[in-house]
């Protein structure tokens, strides 16, 4: 297994900056709403420093002081106007947005080759898809539009001040000074922090999902305290990487609050100074103290999405992660030139490891039923997925037709080879739809002799016909009937060469028999290559191919193999009893 | 389950309904929830105090052109501000401990029931409704925690601003006590909309996120055989909905979320009005008139908390309700009757099979449903009419002696040493014996640290053929009085599955052991076959004898051995 990877610092900001560009429109938009609903709040500590100098200037006309409230009512009501509607407009960017992603990821998904697909976690990819494409929505949906507008507030509010002194502007900036070291502070922390509070979190919901699928058998073997203390364990874990990341935010909160009191002091102090020196009026230095303690909103607000930027920058990285794996290589355009298989000198190791494979030739006649057998190890599975361009041979070669079969592109491929496994995947979709991805051009009369061939008759008693759906709500197939369902894809299918890994191991004997009859009246004029656990399979073979620690040891018809004595023959003794 | 009442010591969670659940979620930790009042309200108290101290810093300092006064007042402006940031990060800190205990408590609580409930869990509830449940809801309900600190700081907090206004000025009190609680009536229908939009939302991105993942789980169909194109469109297509969707849920969002700040905007505008022109009048001084707004702006914190604790009560009364009714599931009794005192014969009257102590008893058939039947009969899962030692199973306590082993046992993620050994501390030679009886000593040898080497959840590091050998290894392992194992060795290949049949036999002496199976090397083994045809007993013997006395077992069998060749029609 290898981890996917996850995207670096760089490529995360180009790829958050191209989301942005994608919709420069709306967010333009956004920005000038929020500016002008700034605007329309400062209005308000503007105003009432209006009123302040007009009291302190003697005896005011109410009619004065109510025309000026009135005005600060009506800046109120624009501003919540206005804070709507880039709300509005925020939230729409983010929907999109969010979309994108998601839309992105699976498309990358798609792309991944097939030989990462086969070695990475399917739950890491899942859970990107879902947790981390989540986050990274809700981000989008809440936090963008909501700090976009704070950050305009704040530095609206900082204008102000600067609009009505500016000394006493570079005072505010002054008292200010504290929060970007201490924020940078945290934000190196954070990331790590967060992602190992998500690892720990991902570790406690495989515990719950696997106690909770498993419940049977923790029942059986009694193991209620185990999977207690295992999950108490994880819980551990987590709540250990949570406190981490609340330490670090028992740094950065109180010393950012403190900071919002520095220059509303700082104003006080230099504007006063001002002010008895008759340089300022009373109104100014009363209004810029009030701007300044409306500052702790936005900034608030800036500092408590900050968390949610950290751990959706997090998940933003795993999402985009998967554009770091390189795309399959096709670079063989020419169709083959015939259905022959040929087996040079191939050599295959998994990932730093000893090789699985160890030099092995051979050529699969078109149309024969070769079986491979030999014991676990021996590199059987291996050589099947080389032979379905899974796999690429680290030195060798595999060819049908004379091209390179992990070269070929996939659709070329499918159209050749075929790998069947025990592990197949039933879409929570229609029967019809689990079958035509195999064949987009299928008619229905096509899909049911499919199903019938492989012997799957309960599809014709299912209620909705080819239209019911399966799993989740739907009809929940059993592992036989998925593997029959397996089956028929590859009838509809139709490439001339089957390779068959354990295709059948699932399905009782009757039902077996049924299908492997059934396959081999459809495959009739294909090439099978089986790879058998039961040795039946390789006595009813053309050909049988004993596979042992990487190298093909013995080759030839089940009843030549068996006069000659070797491995196969001592095999096909020990097991017949 | 029984409210209130202690389990084995543990107190038992209070599951009458969501409200009752929350309150012994605050049972549970009252001092810590004692404490995160006490610094909350503190912290909403202190809020309150910088208004007013701006204001006297005006009146005392500026307004009579006193720098002492003025250097005065701002120190103390500046002391209470850093007094107040530390109570923040303290009322944060115990929040966040609240919610953590409340999360974790709940998914303590979720886990421990769904142990409980056993085997019978899977009839009952969906297993994907309670991961939902165990990940998702218990931190929505723990969220409405939260509401317990600020909650009683935001009443004290709105008491000393009511105290401090009527100082200032009586009419003004009276308009700012009243119009908050207006405010919050006013407020509250709104979230209510927000919730039902939301849910409707959330529940089509669940189901989108449902499709990625069943497309994600059939990638290697997609990659084999194609279609690739038809998932993508279709995922589109559902996204743009779910898009859709969220359009008009933020159409609402966004107008309760401007309103929510904008209705006490204008609230305090309102108020500013009114003390404006008692200034003017001169009623009021100007540093009072710049407390007021003050006040009535630190006045929207505790409302608006009263406002964002609503609206997580009330998420969490909908997440509460899915976590207490899965609570709620009741558990069935463990039968309290004792098996017979030593081994004992165990007899399937609906189908003839026994299982006798100290025998290796084969069940030979062709639908392997029937064989599924009488093994969960055999160990009590499900109806039965099966007897031991001549007392009915299903009164009887059967779970420590009998071991039902299928090919559908759950494999923990953990070291290897730890699956095979189960519930046990892993005994290591005990372990290399079990693996050694189910031929899985090459499992250990490939792995880079043998039997410390960790396991994947369900084995999936592991190929097919070694995760049953490990789930044999494990059964054996566990050393049942008596073990009904189903079809042990059909993913293995012919090697393996001779040198099984060799070893367990001897792995199992002196211990009854039914084992379900077609294949011919480990029917040889057995002491006695049960030939089952349509779920009943056809005819009892050793292999051999059945072989010739029985055409449909040779049938059976001999195709499992591939003496018997395909018809003509599936060989070339």
């Amino acid at each position: 297994m290898t981890e996917l990877p996850v995207a670096g610092r760089a490529h995360v900001r180009r790829a958050a900056v191209r989301l942005i560009r994608d919709d420069g429109g709306a967010v333009a938009l956004m920005v000038l709403f929020n500016a002008l609903a700034a605007i329309a709040g400062l209005a308000g500590p503007w105003l009432l420093g209006r009123i302040i100098d007009t009291v302190t200037a003697g005896p005011a006309p109410v009619g004065v002081v109510d025309r000026l409230a009135l005005a600060v009512l009506l800046c109120t009501v624009v501003q919540i106007v206005l804070a709507r509607t880039a709300l509005a407009v925020g939230y729409r960017f983010g929907e999109r947005t969010a979309a994108r992603v998601r839309e992105r990821f699976l498309d990358r998904a798609l792309a991944l080759p097939a030989s990462v697909v086969e070695r990475v976690p399917a739950g890491d990819l899942a859970a990107r898809g879902t947790c981390d494409v989540g986050t990274v929505a809700a981000t989008l949906r809440d936090a963008i539009p909501e700090v976009l507008i704070a950050a305009v507030q704040a530095l609206f509010v900082l204008v102000a001040v600067f609009l009505l002194d500016p000394l006493l502007g570079a005072v505010a900036l002054l008292g200010l000074a504290a929060i970007p070291p201490v924020t940078r502070w945290y934000l190196r922390r954070a990331r790590t922090a967060y992602l190992e509070e998500g690892a720990a979190g991902s570790v406690l919901a495989d515990e719950l999902a696997s106690t909770i699928a498993g419940t049977r058998t923790v029942e059986a073997l009694g193991l209620r305290e185990r999977r207690t203390a295992v999950a108490d364990e994880a819980i551990d874990r987590a709540r250990h990487t949570r406190l981490r990341t609340l330490a670090l935010r028992s740094v950065l909160f109180p010393a950012v609050d403190v900071s919002y009191v520095v220059p509303v002091v700082g104003v006080l102090l230099v504007g006063g100074a001002l002010y008895i020196d008759g340089l300022l009026s009373l109104g100014a230095v009363a209004a810029c103290a009030l701007y300044l303690r409306q500052l702790v909103v936005p900034l608030d607000a800036i500092l408590v999405w900050l968390e949610q930027l950290q751990s959706s920058g997090a998940s933003f990285a795993r999402v985009e992660g998967l554009a770091a794996i390189p795309p399959a290589v096709v670079t063989e355009r020419s169709a083959p030139a015939d259905d022959r298989i040929e087996i040079r000198g191939v050599r295959y190791a998994y990932e730093g490891d000893r090789d699985v494979l160890r030099g092995v030739d051979l050529t699969v006649r078109p149309g024969e039923r070769l079986a491979l057998v030999g014991p676990s190890g021996a590199g059987k599975s291996t050589l099947g997925r080389l032979l379905t361009g899974v796999d690429r041979p680290r030195a060798g070669s595999l060819t049908v037709g004379g091209v390179e079969i992990s070269r070929l592109p996939p659709g070329l491929l499918r159209r050749q080879v075929v790998l069947v496994t025990q592990e197949h995947h039933v879409f929570r979709d229609a029967v019809r739809d689990n079958l035509t991805l195999a064949a987009p051009d299928a008619t229905d009369d096509d899909l049911i002799s499919a199903l019938a061939v492989v012997g799957a008759d309960w599809a014709m008693d299912l209620p909705d016909g080819l239209d019911t759906r399966l799993g989740g709500d739907g009809v929940v197939l059993d592992g036989a009937q998925a593997q029959q369902l397996a089956l028929a894809r590859v009838v509809l299918a139709d490439p001339h060469t089957v390779v068959l890994d354990e295709a059948t191991a699932l399905l009782d004997p009757t039902t077996a028999r049924d299908a492997e009859r059934a396959l081999a009246a459809v495959l009739h004029d294909r090439t099978v290559i089986a790879i058998a656990h039961r040795l039946q399979t390789a006595h009813d073979a053309d050909r049988v191919a004993v596979m042992d620690g990487g190298r093909l040891v013995e080759l030839g018809t089940h009843d030549d193999l068996v006069a000659a004595g070797g491995t196969y023959a001592h095999l096909w003794r020990t097991w017949h009893g | 389950m029984v409210q209130g009442v202690t389990e084995a010591g543990l107190p038992v969670a209070d599951v009458r309904g969501p409200l009752p659940y929350l309150w012994w979620l605050i049972r549970r930790q009252k001092g810590r929830i004692a404490t995160g009042a006490l610094i909350g309200s503190l912290w909403m108290v202190g809020l309150t105090l910088p208004p007013y101290l701006l204001a006297q810093a005006i009146d005392q300092g500026l307004q009579r052109r006193d720098p002492a006064a003025l250097a005065a007042w701002a120190a103390a402006l500046f002391a209470v501000g850093a007094v107040n940031a530390l109570l923040a990060i303290l009322r944060h800190r115990t929040m966040t401990k609240i919610r953590l205990d409340g999360g974790f408590r709940t998914v303590r609580a979720v886990i421990a029931h769904a142990t409980r409930l056993g085997a019978a869990l899977p009839r009952r509830i969906g297993a994907g409704e309670i991961v939902t449940i165990g990940i998702a809801d218990v931190w929505v309900l723990a969220q409405a925690l939260t509401v317990t600190g600020p909650g009683l700081g935001a009443v004290i907090a709105y008491v000393v601003v009511a105290v401090l206004l009527l100082k200032i000025s009586p009419l003004l009190a009276v308009v700012v006590l009243a119009g908050v609680p207006v405010l919050a009536v006013v407020v509250g229908p709104m979230l209510g909309r927000l919730q039902r939009a939301g849910a409707r939302y959330r529940e089509r991105q669940g189901a989108l996120a449902d499709r990625l993942v069943d497309i994600i789980g059939g990638l290697r169909v997609l990659n084999g055989l194609g279609g690739k194109d038809g998932y993508a469109r279709r995922y589109r297509r559902d996204s743009q909905a779910v898009a859709e969707v969220g359009y008009r849920v933020g159409a609402v969002t966004s107008w309760i979320q401007a309103l929510g700040v904008g209705l006490p905007a204008i609230f305090l505008a309102v108020v500013i009005w009114l003390a404006a022109r008692m200034a003017a009048q001169g009623d009021i001084t100007v540093g009072e008139l710049v407390a007021v707004w003050g006040y009535a702006a630190v006045l929207v914190v505790p409302v608006a908390f009263f406002i964002e604790g609503g609206f997580d009560v009330s998420r969490a009364l909908v997440a509460g309700r899915r976590v207490v009714d899965f609570l709620r599931l009741p558990v069935d009794p463990p039968p309290r009757g004792q098996g017979p005192d030593g081994p004992a014969v165990l007899r399937d009257p609906d189908s003839g099979v026994v299982v006798i102590p100290g025998r290796l008893v084969a069940l030979a058939t062709a639908r392997p449903a029937d064989a599924a039947a009488v093994v969960d009969r055999l160990g009590r899962y499900g109806p039965t009419a099966v007897t031991w030692g001549g007392r009915r199973l299903d009164g009887l306590a059967v779970r420590d002696r009998i071991l039902v082993a299928d090919n559908e046992a759950y494999l923990f993620t953990g070291a290897l040493g730890e699956v095979v050994a189960g519930r046990s501390e892993p005994d290591d030679e005990a372990v290399a014996r079990a693996l050694a009886a189910a031929a899985a000593c090459d499992i250990v040898d490939g792995l880079p640290d043998g039997t410390a080497s960790v396991i994947d959840t369900q084995g999936r590091n592991l190929s097919g053929g070694q995760r049953q050998r490990v789930r044999l290894a494990r059964a054996l392992y566990a050393d049942p009085e008596i073990l009904l194992a189903v079809e042990p060795t059909s993913a293995v290949d012919a090697n393996t599955e001779a040198a099984i049949a060799e070893r367990l036999p001897a792995a199992r002496a002196g211990r009854a052991t039914l084992v379900a199976t077609t294949s011919p090397a480990m029917l040889d083994r057995a002491d006695i076959v049960h030939y089952i045809v349509g779920g009943r007993l056809a005819a009892t013997g050793t292999h051999r004898a059945l072989l010739d006395t029985e055409p449909g077992y040779r049938a059976l069998v001999t195709r499992a051995a591939g003496e018997a060749a395909l018809p003509e029609a599936a060989r070339r």
